[in-house]
């Protein structure tokens, strides 16, 4: 997968034809094979722009900040970038006609140890959603792609009560609460996030076990039915905490409960959680 | 005060590590979800004193604590009752295998804020009470450029007990500070040969020069301080800050970041006062009562972390808050390396003059 020449030609037609302000991309760190993102706004720089299987980062999140915010943007989206841009349209933290999406038929991008990520291999949307124009051959066919519940969780769920507890409350404790996970998420755009009022607080601040898991708790139900699956969130962890087993497991329950849900693939699409339909189950409630 | 040099092999190395460790509270490596903390062990097999410098965090934590109770209070209708918190887990008498030079060396860069105005009292307990064993690394990682700071690696004397896996097999250890040497004498005795400095020095010099010849990045600090002092206005800080998310966990997993905040938990009338760590990369950090925020945007945020390493720290304290480690560039979920930012920067102050 790269499409490094023909990112680098589309940049450099919209910079010419005055559509865009800034150029949302990746470029090569220049020390080893990892990549940068990158915000271009002098069309000399387009020359910088690659990608290959190592452009991992999911840019929607730069989209929230100062640099892009009310300026015409140019972006490239994988599958599951698409759908986070998916959801920051239809929370209207953007405007679809200053955006000119580059949206890419990916073929799954590789971690740190050069292998396929996990969530790549379990991809169900690999091909964007939103796209002013597709680079690349559709990988998804015709539905081919079933829905497979997260080796993780299943693994996870097969162990004992007591055995997972223990489980995650070792994730807790190694939590640093520098809320890297929190930041480099596209979806957790709120201005000021609950969990860091100076006032009213309603979660400790200190890095505690018990705070951890309060935040990470909290942070993962704010994303339930929303998160996409990018891993972001993972790659920011300096811990290396399994972040994804919070997200998976709301994703599967959702799945399975409300009309096989899947966040930000169809456009205006509310979510779960913000929608009503007579099939939803009501067999929880007392 | 001459210090002695030992010789040994492997497994005497190994058996002097099992011997601290029988004798002392003892911290290293170990590695939880792929990534390695310092946390206390009881055996060797549970930790990897030579864990891979890119997986491991820093030992800030074990003097600077990710979390530290401050005190406790009780609010009753007389007034509030302020009380001490319990005894400080970490001032007892203790021992880190497998600290990175890099990493000894943050703790000397630390001393010096931490006996500047006020005196931490808790920090200096743990430092008297800590004996460091640091194995001097094989090769430099992608994003390691510890040689070109203001310190001696090859001679760094932060650490207590130097251990060198030299070219010719052998181990050698060498005590750098009296505690090294008290803790070397009193675990190692039969199994290794006492040599002298000069016996020692050609085959720790061949590992040093090895060492060295490795790194890949390269810097004139002493170019970059004086080029940074010029530029506080320069536009090239909102250039390179621009994919910055403000995650933080630079200065989370940094060795020499020391910001932190204070929050209570309260249940009730009861409640633990909190010191934690916090960043300068946050938006609220500089936020005052009145609603003022000085460092409103990220590249003023950016800005201040890179003059605070190389410019405000050098000036006041005489040397770089920053050891060269790489740990930032490798937590950073978008790679940003800060020798990338500080040597672009300071080119560009290089361009304008």
């Amino acid at each position: 997968m790269n499409y490094t020449k023909q990112i680098q030609d589309i940049a450099a037609k919209l910079f010419a034809e005055g559509k865009i302000d800034v150029f949302v991309g990746y470029r090569m760190n220049g020390f080893d094979e990892n990549q940068v993102p990158v915000l271009i706004t002098d069309p000399q720089d387009v020359s910088k722009l690659v990608f290959t299987d190592k452009s991992v980062f999911n840019l929607v999140n730069y989209l929230k900040t100062d640099h892009t915010r009310r300026k015409r943007v140019g972006i490239v989206v994988k599958g599951c970038d698409s759908r986070s841009l998916n959801l920051m349209l239809t929370e209207s933290q953007v405007k679809r006609e200053n955006l000119y999406v580059v949206g890419i038929c990916c073929e799954g991008v590789v971690d740190d140890a050069g292998e396929k990520m996990q969530n790549c291999t379990d991809c169900m949307v690999p091909d964007a959603v939103v796209s002013d124009e597709m680079l690349g051959t559709a990988v998804s066919g015709s539905g081919t792609l079933t829905y497979k519940k997260n080796a993780d969780i299943v693994a996870l769920a097969e162990k004992p009560l007591t055995e997972r507890a223990a489980y995650f409350e070792e994730v807790f404790e190694n939590c640093i609460r520098c809320n890297a996970c929190r930041h480099s998420c596209p979806l957790c755009y709120c201005a000021k996030c609950c969990i860091d009022q100076e006032t009213a607080t309603l979660y400790n601040g200190a890095n505690t076990t018990s705070a951890a898991f309060h935040a990470l708790m909290t942070w993962s139900l704010h994303l339930a039915g929303r998160c996409v699956d990018c891993r972001n969130c993972e790659k920011a962890c300096p811990s290396h905490l399994p972040l994804h087993l919070l997200h998976k497991q709301n994703e599967s329950v959702i799945y399975e409960n409300f009309q096989e849900h899947l966040a930000g693939v169809i456009p205006e699409d509310r979510g779960a959680f913000y929608k009503y339909s007579l099939k939803d189950p009501d067999d929880f409630i007392m | 005060m001459s210090f002695t040099t030992f010789v040994t092999d492997k497994a005497g190395l190994q058996k002097f590590y099992e011997a601290v460790m029988a004798s002392r509270e003892t911290y290293a490596p170990v590695e939880k979800f792929g990534k390695f903390d310092f946390k206390r062990v009881a055996r060797l097999s549970e930790c990897d004193p030579v864990s891979p410098i890119a997986k491991t965090l820093s030992i800030k934590p074990l003097f600077f604590p990710r979390t530290a109770k401050v005190m406790k209070y009780v609010a009753t209708s007389a007034g509030t009752d302020v009380s001490e918190v319990d005894e400080d887990p970490l001032a007892v008498k203790r021992v880190i295998l497998g600290a990175k030079h890099c990493d000894a060396r943050s703790l000397q860069v630390l001393d010096k804020v931490y006996n500047w105005d006020y005196i931490d009292t808790d920090y200096q307990k743990r430092r008297e009470n800590t004996v460091i064993i640091s194995t001097r690394c094989d090769k430099a990682d992608t994003h390691c450029f510890c040689t070109s700071l203001d310190y001696d690696v090859e001679n760094l004397d932060a650490l207590d007990v130097l251990v060198v896996n030299g070219a010719d097999g052998k181990t050698y250890l060498e005590a750098r500070t009296a505690k090294g040497e008290a803790l070397l004498g009193e675990t190692f005795t039969s199994d290794a040969v006492r040599v002298t400095k000069e016996e020692a020095a050609p085959e720790m010099k061949k590992q040093y020069d090895a060492f060295a010849a490795s790194f890949r990045l390269k810097m004139d600090y002493k170019e970059v301080n004086a080029k940074l002092a010029k530029i506080f206005d320069t536009p090239e800080f909102e250039n390179v800050s621009g994919n910055c998310v403000s995650c933080n966990t630079c200065a989370f997993v940094c060795p020499t970041c020391h910001c932190f905040k204070i929050s209570d938990e309260k249940v009730k009338d009861t409640g633990v006062r909190y010191k934690s760590y916090d960043s300068c990369n946050n938006g609220y950090f500089t936020l005052m009562a009145g609603g003022h925020n000085p460092r409103p945007v990220k590249y003023r945020r950016w800005r201040q972390r890179a003059m605070h390493k190389f410019v405000y720290y050098k000036e006041r304290f005489g040397e770089n808050l920053c050891v060269g480690c790489g740990k930032c560039t490798i937590s950073c979920p978008v790679n940003i390396s800060i020798f990338e930012v500080v040597s672009q920067v300071s080119a560009a102050a290089g361009n304008r003059q």
